[in-house]
Order: C-alpha cells, then sequence, then structure tokens
C-alpha cells in the first residue's frame, strides 16, 4: 500500500516533469518547422517574378555545385574558418597562459579581455574598417611611424579576407582565451608539482601536463569556433559585404544576398542547407572527439 | 637571470595584449568626442579638443538624416531583447530543470538538441521565418521578433541554468519532497533561490547577444521595430560616412555590453563558456 502511493507520487512528479519541458519543446518546434518548410522550398525554382514555382528536385543543388560563384564562396568559408582557428587557438592559449600567471593579473585581464566579446559584432566591425582605412586610418598611420608601410587592407582581394579574419580575431580570440584560462585553473596542482618535483621544465611541463589536460578545452574552443565562423555575417557584412571581388563572401552572406537581393529563396535556402550540412558535420565530428578527450582525462 | 627575462617577458606579453584589446575601443572612444575636421585630420589626432556633438546628434538628432530616430531604435531593441529574454527564461528554466539530473528519460539528448540551435546558421530559420511572418502579418513586430529571437536566448538560457543545476546539492530537494513540495514548488522556492546567480548570468548574456545581434533585424525588422545595429548600419550611406557620428551611435550601442563587461564578470565566464569553466 504504502509503495504503491509512493509509485503513484513518482508518476506524477514524472508527468508534471514532462510538463515543464513542453512550452520549450513547442517553441523548439515552431523554429523547426520552418526550417524543414525552408528546405522543402530549396527544392523548387521559387523566385521573385515565377508566379507559380514548381517542384525540381535537385536543380538547385546541381546549379550550385557548377557555379563559380558558389564555389568561390565555399571556399572563402572554409579557408576563413581555417585562418581564424590557425590565427587564434595558439594566441588564446598563450593569452591564458599569460592571464594564468597571478590572481591579480588574472583578474585585470579578464576584466578587459571580456569586453570585445560583449560589444556588437557589426561595432566592432566598423570600429576596424575606421582603423583600416588605406589612406586616412589610423592603423596605417602608427605603422608608418615605426618604419613599415601600411597595407590595403579591407579593400584589396588579396589582404581583404585576412582583414577580416583579423577584425574577427579581436572579437572572438577573448572567448577561446577564457575557455582554456578556465581549464588551466581547473588542472589538479598536484599533477604540476609532481612535475615540478621530477625536474621537468616549463615546456616539458606545459607539453606533457597541461596540454593533455587542456585536450577537452581546446576541441571545445574549437567547435565554437568553427561553428560560428563558418556560419559568420554580422561581422562581415557591415565592413565589406562580401567584396572586394567575393573575396569575403561566406556563403551565410551569399545566402543573405540570393535571398533579400535577388529575391531567390529557394536556392538562398539551397546554400543555406549546403551551409547548415557542414556546421553540423564539424561540429558531430568535434562533438564525439570531445566526448572522447573527455572520457580519456577522466 | 631566467627570472628577470620571465618576468620582462610576461611585461611585453601583457602590455602587447592590453593595447591589442584596448586600442581600437579606445580610438572610436576618441573618435566619438571628436568634432568633424578633428574626425577627418590626417595625420590622425590623438589631441583635440573633446565636444559631445556627435552624442547629441545621435540622440536628439540635427536635421540630419534623421539621427533623432536613434532612441527609438535603442527602445526597439530594449523591447525585443528584453521581451525574449524574459519568454526564454519563463520557458527555459522550468526545462532546464526537468531536464537535469534524469528527471525526464532522455533528457541529455533533448538538451543537446535545445544547444544544436546555438550552431545553426540563422539564415536558415530566418528566411522561411520571413515569409510566414509576412503571411501571418507579424513581419516588423516586437512579438514576431521576439519569437524569432528565442533561437539565440533560448540554447543560451537553458545550457547556463542547466551547468548551474547540477551545483544544486539533491539533500536540499529530497528535503523539500519530504514537506509536501511538488516539483514546481521544489523548483520555485528551493532551486531557484540557490541558482539565482545563474539565471541573472543566462539572462544577462541572452540579452546581451540578442541585442548585439544584426542579422535577424536585418530581415525581420521593419520601420516600426528597427533595433539599434541595424539602425547604425541604415545610418552609414556607403559613400558619404559620417564617422564621428558612426562612433557615437557605435559607443551607445555598446554600452550595455561594456557595464556588464565590467560588474559581472565573476558568473560572465561561466555563462558564456556554457558551464566549461567555472
Amino acid at each position: 500500500m504504502a509503495t504503491n502511493s509512493v509509485s503513484t507520487l513518482k508518476k506524477r512528479q514524472q508527468r508534471t516533469h514532462l510538463i515543464m519541458v513542453v512550452p520549450a519543446l513547442v517553441l523548439v518546434i515552431g523554429i523547426m518547422v520552418p526550417f524543414v518548410q525552408g528546405v522543402v522550398r530549396s527544392f523548387t525554382n521559387e523566385k521573385g517574378y515565377i508566379a507559380n514555382p514548381s517542384f525540381i528536385g535537385f536543380g538547385n543543388y546541381i546549379n550550385l555545385f557548377t557555379d563559380s560563384k558558389f564555389l568561390t564562396g565555399l571556399f572563402v568559408t572554409i579557408l576563413y574558418v581555417v585562418l581564424a582557428l590557425a590565427i587564434q587557438l595558439p594566441l588564446a592559449m598563450s593569452i591564458a597562459l599569460l592571464l594564468e600567471k597571478s590572481t591579480f593579473v588574472r583578474r585585470i585581464g579578464r576584466n578587459f579581455i571580456v569586453l570585445p566579446l560583449l560589444i556588437p559584432p557589426i561595432v566592432a566591425g566598423l570600429m576596424w574598417k575606421t582603423m583600416m582605412q588605406p589612406s586616412a586610418g589610423v592603423l596605417n598611420y602608427l605603422l608608418s611611424l615605426v618604419g613599415v608601410e601600411g597595407g590595403p587592407w579591407l579593400t584589396d582581394p588579396a589582404t581583404s579576407l585576412l582583414s577580416v579574419v583579423l577584425i574577427d580575431t579581436w572579437a572572438f580570440t577573448p572567448f577561446s582565451a577564457l575557455i582554456l584560462l578556465a581549464g588551466l585553473q581547473a588542472l589538479p596542482p598536484s599533477l604540476t608539482e609532481a612535475a615540478t618535483m621530477d625536474g621537468a621544465g616549463w615546456w616539458a611541463g606545459f607539453r606533457y601536463i597541461s596540454l593533455p589536460w587542456l585536450a577537452p578545452y581546446v576541441i571545445l574552443v574549437a567547435l565554437f569556433r568553427v561553428a560560428d565562423s563558418l556560419k559568420q555575417f554580422d561581422l562581415i557584412w557591415p565592413v565589406t559585404r562580401g567584396g572586394p571581388l567575393n573575396s569575403t563572401r561566406l556563403l551565410h552572406v551569399q545566402g543573405y544576398e540570393e535571398a533579400f537581393r535577388f529575391s531567390s529563396p529557394a536556392m538562398a535556402m539551397a546554400i543555406i542547407f549546403v551551409l547548415w550540412l557542414i556546421v553540423y558535420l564539424f561540429s558531430f565530428l568535434l562533438l564525439r572527439l570531445w566526448r572522447r578527450t573527455i572520457n580519456a582525462v577522466e | 637571470m631566467q627570472k628577470i627575462m620571465a618576468k620582462a617577458g610576461f611585461t611585453v606579453g601583457f602590455t602587447a595584449l592590453a593595447i591589442f584589446v584596448l586600442f581600437p575601443l579606445v580610438w572610436v572612444f576618441l573618435m566619438s568626442i571628436k568634432g568633424f575636421d578633428d574626425v577627418i585630420a590626417f595625420p590622425p589626432k590623438f589631441i583635440f579638443e573633446p565636444t559631445l556633438e556627435n552624442y547629441v546628434s545621435v540622440l536628439f538628432g540635427d536635421g540630419g538624416s534623421g539621427a533623432g530616430e536613434f532612441r527609438q531604435y535603442l527602445l526597439n531593441s530594449f523591447i525585443v531583447s528584453g521581451g525574449a529574454v524574459l519568454l526564454s527564461l519563463a520557458v527555459g528554466v522550468p526545462a532546464a530543470y526537468a531536464l537535469s539530473a534524469n528527471r525526464v528519460r532522455g533528457g541529455d539528448h533533448l538538451a543537446f538538441t535545445f544547444l544544436s540551435l546555438r550552431f545553426a546558421p540563422e539564415l536558415a530559420i530566418i528566411i522561411p521565418l520571413y515569409a510566414i511572418f509576412q503571411q501571418v502579418r507579424i513581419y516588423d513586430s516586437y512579438i514576431g521578433l521576439i519569437l524569432a529571437h528565442q533561437l539565440i536566448t533560448i540554447p543560451l538560457v537553458i545550457w547556463i541554468v542547466r551547468t548551474f543545476l547540477a551545483d544544486v546539492p539533491v539533500e536540499i530537494e529530497e528535503a523539500a519532497q519530504l514537506d509536501g513540495c511538488g516539483p514546481w514548488r521544489t523548483l520555485l522556492n528551493v532551486v531557484v533561490p540557490v541558482i539565482r546567480p545563474g539565471i541573472a548570468s543566462a539572462a544577462i548574456l541572452a540579452f546581451i547577444f540578442s541585442w548585439n545581434n544584426l542579422l535577424m533585424g536585418l530581415v525581420l525588422s521593419g520601420p516600426n521595430t528597427r533595433p539599434v545595429t541595424v539602425g547604425i548600419l541604415q545610418a552609414i550611406g556607403f559613400d558619404q560616412v559620417r564617422w564621428g557620428w558612426m562612433a557615437a551611435a557605435a559607443m551607445i550601442a555598446a554600452v550595455p555590453g561594456m557595464i556588464i563587461a565590467v560588474y559581472l564578470q565573476r558568473h560572465l565566464v561561466r555563462g558564456l563558456t556554457m558551464g566549461a569553466g567555472k
């Protein structure tokens, strides 16, 4: 009798817990349904001037993969991610190691490196854009003071992508550094002490103790940075609008233009769906890697 | 000797970091308090007579390109981001609670589904929403934008609150249940007070990320609901850029984030890293 009432109580509790999830679930379904609808639209020839769109199968996708503009966009997107990671991971690691040195430095350092993260990307972008003006900008002026000839920055296709990556680095490296710093602080002191006792130098300690410990944190950084750079828009649109000569036209920017400048939502959704697949593939792989390293560390 | 070298290296590194991070902010702040002639002066001026004219122009207009509308943009951003966060808290806190500690079977999986929204390219949802919102006539409305912003705020709220929930001692809840509290009362009277810092940091971060977003407003807002970010973008005509005006507008748009960075830094890091850092 007593056990019976306990089990009905448990059941009631479980039901209430389910009810607690329902509103959030409704919202998520409200988000997923339009997405699925959009993917369906990517298989039509819907366009501004076509009155009754019809299904055309994989037509849009076949067009995409034979379209040099899309392929350039795909290439630029991947290059952007690779550059961002290659620059930001080592930089974030150095910053984390730097700030880890003392409590005092950590407190001040954390206070100011978090600033770029909290201001709107459009503001960060415009700030750098004013500074990067080739003739009147302060960056080239400061470089000229130390005898270095300034560059064309955003205005030349050869340097524009790297310049945007630099802005991205300013805006988002703090995020990566904060994660790695959290990882370093979670490192059990006993591990480093043992290494010092064994007479290991700084580099050996870092290479064989800190770095393996940090592996899951590094992967977490990679996960966030890869996903966010793949779908970067807010930082690029106000700064270059994809130019000059498509040199910074990442797929998310291209999708926006396709939908709202060329009123071709079907084509836009095809681009965005490809982008979505890429984002999910990488997130999935990194998430799996993350779980594996976490198990390895623990 | 080695110690001195290390110390020197440290000082150089820290100074370089501070300059890299702070210089753009300082520079744009200086720009925002420069008069027109000083802004376009070359070589760039570091010493000049400061003026508030750009801020006055942004906030109260000067008869030029409708700058007085900026206050409306600020209000719009407050309404949309504030509304989005309130909705996400109302819906997300109970969900985060139910989805933690195996209260619901498959809770972890569901939580990951919520998190995965964080990684979706926004346009995947915005392009379809644009058509739907026009059909149901909530394009350029606060309610439409608040719903769309859930894509940003819901995953943040659920994940941040969940990481804080993991620290709530089971004993507190068991005690509440022994006192006859149902799940709702346990959550609201016992658990919520304990995780208040977590809820605060979730709310603040969700607000900032919603406030900072450009793409949602660019597509789904119109003259009635235009947020700050889109307002700035529109104000900078591509060929005749009013740098001083832009700098002042940018500074104002960045105010919520900066205040929070300074005052709530402690809770922030854990929220930002979604539980990776404690």
